[in-house]
């Protein structure tokens, strides 16, 4: 991916774009709001992270705003050290597609990275959904694994259905609150893994290989490769 | 500021006497005038009538007839009150109380107002002239019978003046002095309040007068800002107390791995526990600030009609697998939908929250009851009720607030926010967190009032269900 970081503050800066570089991505960095404008509108991007507050006269959703004037399509996510709840409404009304507040972990930012550069390039993920051996076909909401028919609850349902959807890539434990139970809050809890393990059980306990795998640091990822291959 | 209350308390008192005053001569002017007409009106006609009788005596008796008449009159004048001059046609005076005809009315038919020397003052005097034969007639009457009235009515008229400014003064000194006194008690007040004694009030009567009103509003708006310094302080120590102990275990562990140097591997596992330190502290932090927000009452705006039942089973199922993990019987209790007005994040995670405590205190194998009701008296209560050892009625009240861990709770998971928060929720949606003994066990209930606008009535849930 091409991506695009406007913040200001060095040490986030740095933190970022070794990442994104290790992750196999190409970054440019503008450090206020006038270059950040100028890049954005001038260079074709797949993703711009977006730092809110930004030195001189120009803040991060004023650019967003200016581009979505503009026609530009590029997914923006934004990153904030405003957390209220509506902060994050008002990022996203401006024509942010994501927001994430500071401090955050690199695998969390990633993760949405990937999520929305997947849905701005408008894959069309396959229906039925299939990952190795194991098929979901969300119509029917018919899932089997090999052979084997699988009986998941609805919600069981929603999260292996958001993870397959999601296939390939790393998933957080916020973005499986936010679209599988819609709780856009921290429950202070390891319910998320709970549910994981459950679903675990269902589909991987009697496989050889397993499919839905724990990523250190980070979230969940659901792939027929090897490991380590979901970012 | 005292300056500026003294002269407005002043000038009030001024101006109303001002205004009195200015009534008062409005009222008398018309007065006034109308007396002057009426009395001018009927002396002229009494003249009138004088001379009419004069003019008869001359045409009956001729000039000499007049003329004794005239003297006769003279003679038996009382008090010299009338003045009777008859001259011939070139003005030569021939009876009469007058030397001469005075120079100032002519000699023409009308009446005129002219000032006669009595002994060494001018007398103003109303005259009618008229002639009769080349004869000229002039008769009058003095002014002065009429002074003590005129007199009369402007002492009276002073009088009032007088009597109303200096009643209006009094007024207004004791209505400023009574004001002033308040005023300066609520001086006092606010500026010990401004010095920082928050418990400070303002004094209010009983009955009520504006500045009681006002003094009650102040007071609520003390009540607030006491309740919300509070809350700040109470956060600020509670961060000072519960974020340093997180923060001083990372230092050391950072520094220490720092000194020591380990083997890569295991460096790495302490850095993944560092970070997740840091998670914690991060977690902390959050959990305050969305604190703050809800009790700075912010979030109104996100307010939404909403079924409470579906949000507790959305919950409880949420946490079924949990539940289950350690064998506790999670169900959820409910009568069809109760439609009520609020936040949906804050609900949900105060009732998250809520089940999540009941999940640490009850024991393996115990029950948790997630019930949605809705009352009688128009709200819907959401319940949560564990059979965990429960809270003791003098723990009860301290339990909702900021980090507060009861005795049970040492050893288990949680940063002690998860009850305040969900108290906060409630005081947001105007109602209050309710603790009851279950025995054994604890029951968290929270009241919200139903969302009547468009929706069945709350009374008929139950039975449709």
């Amino acid at each position: 991916m091409k991506i695009l970081l406007v913040e200001d503050n060095e040490r986030v800066t740095q933190f970022v774009v070794k990442g994104l570089q290790e992750a196999g991505h190409t970054t440019d960095h503008a450090g206020n709001g006038r270059d950040g404008m100028f890049l954005a509108a001038s260079e074709p991007y797949d993703v711009i992270i977006m730092d809110r507050m930004l030195p001189g006269d120009i803040d991060g959703l004023a650019i967003i705003e200016v581009l979505r004037k503009a026609g530009k399509r590029t997914p923006i996510l934004i990153l904030s050290a405003l957390s209220d709840v509506d902060d994050r409404i008002r990022g996203l009304r401006s024509g942010g597609d994501d927001y994430l507040t500071k401090p955050f972990s690199f695998g969390e930012l990633l993760a949405r990275l990937d999520a929305l550069h997947r849905r701005a390039q408008g894959v069309d993920i396959e229906v039925p959904l299939t990952v190795g051996d194991l098929h979901m076909d969300p119509l029917t909401r018919k899932v089997t694994r090999g052979d084997r028919p699988i009986s998941l609850q609805p919600r069981e349902f929603k999260l292996l259905e958001y993870l397959m959807r999601h296939a390939g890539q790393v998933v957080t434990r916020t973005m499986l609150l936010e679209n599988v139970w819609d709780y856009h809050f921290d429950p202070q809890t390891n319910v998320v893994d709970v549910h994981i393990s459950k679903l675990r059980q269902k589909i991987d306990a009697e496989f050889e290989r397993p499919l839905l795998r724990t990523v250190r640091n980070a979230g969940y990822t659901v792939t027929a490769g090897e490991p380590g291959g979901g970012a | 500021m005292t300056r500026v209350v003294r002269l407005s308390a002043l000038s009030l008192a001024l101006s109303y006497v001002a205004l009195g005053i200015a009534a008062l001569v409005l009222f008398a002017a018309p007065l006034w005038y109308a007396w002057q007409v009426t009395i001018q009106e009927g002396r002229t006609e009494i003249l009138q009538a004088d001379a009419q009788r004069l003019t008869d005596v001359f045409h009956r008796d001729g000039a000499a007839g007049l003329k004794t008449f005239i003297d006769a009159r003279v003679g038996m004048q009382i008090a010299g009150e009338r003045i009777l001059l008859m001259t011939d046609s070139s003005l030569h005076p021939l009876a009469g109380n007058l030397s001469m005809w005075p120079s100032t009315v002519p000699a023409k038919p009308g009446n005129y107002t002219i000032q006669v020397e009595v002994g060494n003052k001018a007398e103003p005097a109303l005259v009618h002239v008229a002639m009769a034969g080349g004869y000229n007639l002039l008769v009058g009457r003095y002014n002065t019978i009429f002074a003590p009235l005129q007199t009369r009515f402007w002492y009276g008229l002073a009088a009032a003046i007088a009597v109303l400014s200096i009643a209006g003064m009094l007024v207004g000194l004791i209505t400023r002095r009574a004001l002033m006194s308040r005023v300066h008690s609520i001086r006092q007040t606010v500026s010990a309040i401004i010095h920082g004694d928050l418990k400070h009030r303002l004094p209010a009567q009983m009955h009520d007068d504006e500045l009681s009103t006002l003094s009650r509003t102040i007071n609520g708006m003390l009540e607030q800002i006491e309740l919300l310094v509070h809350g700040v302080r109470n956060v600020s120590n509670s961060i000072a107390h519960d974020l340093r102990t997180p923060l001083a275990e990372l230092r050391s562990r950072l520094e220490e791995l720092a000194l020591i140097r380990p083997p890569m591997d295991e460096a790495y596992a302490e850095i993944d526990s560092a970070v997740s330190d840091v998670d914690r502290v991060i977690r902390i932090f959050d959990a305050l600030l969305r604190l703050a927000e809800i009790d700075a009452g912010l979030r109104r705006s996100g307010f939404v009609t909403l079924d409470v039942n579906e949000l507790a089973a959305n919950a409880v199922e949420f946490y079924a697998p949990a539940a289950e993990l350690k064998s506790i019987d999670l169900v959820c209790r409910s009568h069809g939908p109760v439609p009520v007005s609020g936040d949906p994040v804050l609900l949900a995670q105060a009732l998250t929250n809520l089940i999540d405590n009941a999940l640490k205190y009850a024991p393996v194998g115990g029950a948790i009851e997630v019930a949605v009701l809705a009352r009688s008296d128009g709200t819907a209560e959401i319940s949560v009720s564990d059979n965990g050892p429960g809270i003791a009625d003098t723990e009860k009240g301290k339990v909702v607030e900021r980090f507060y861990r009861g005795d049970a709770s040492r050893g288990t998971p949680g940063v002690g926010l998860g009850l305040s928060l969900a108290q906060a929720v409630a005081k947001l949606h105007g109602s209050a967190l309710e603790l009851s003994d279950k025995n054994p066990g604890l029951r968290v209930a929270l009241c919200i009032p139903v969302d009547t606008a468009g929706a069945p009535s709350p009374g008929t849930l139950p039975a449709a269900a």
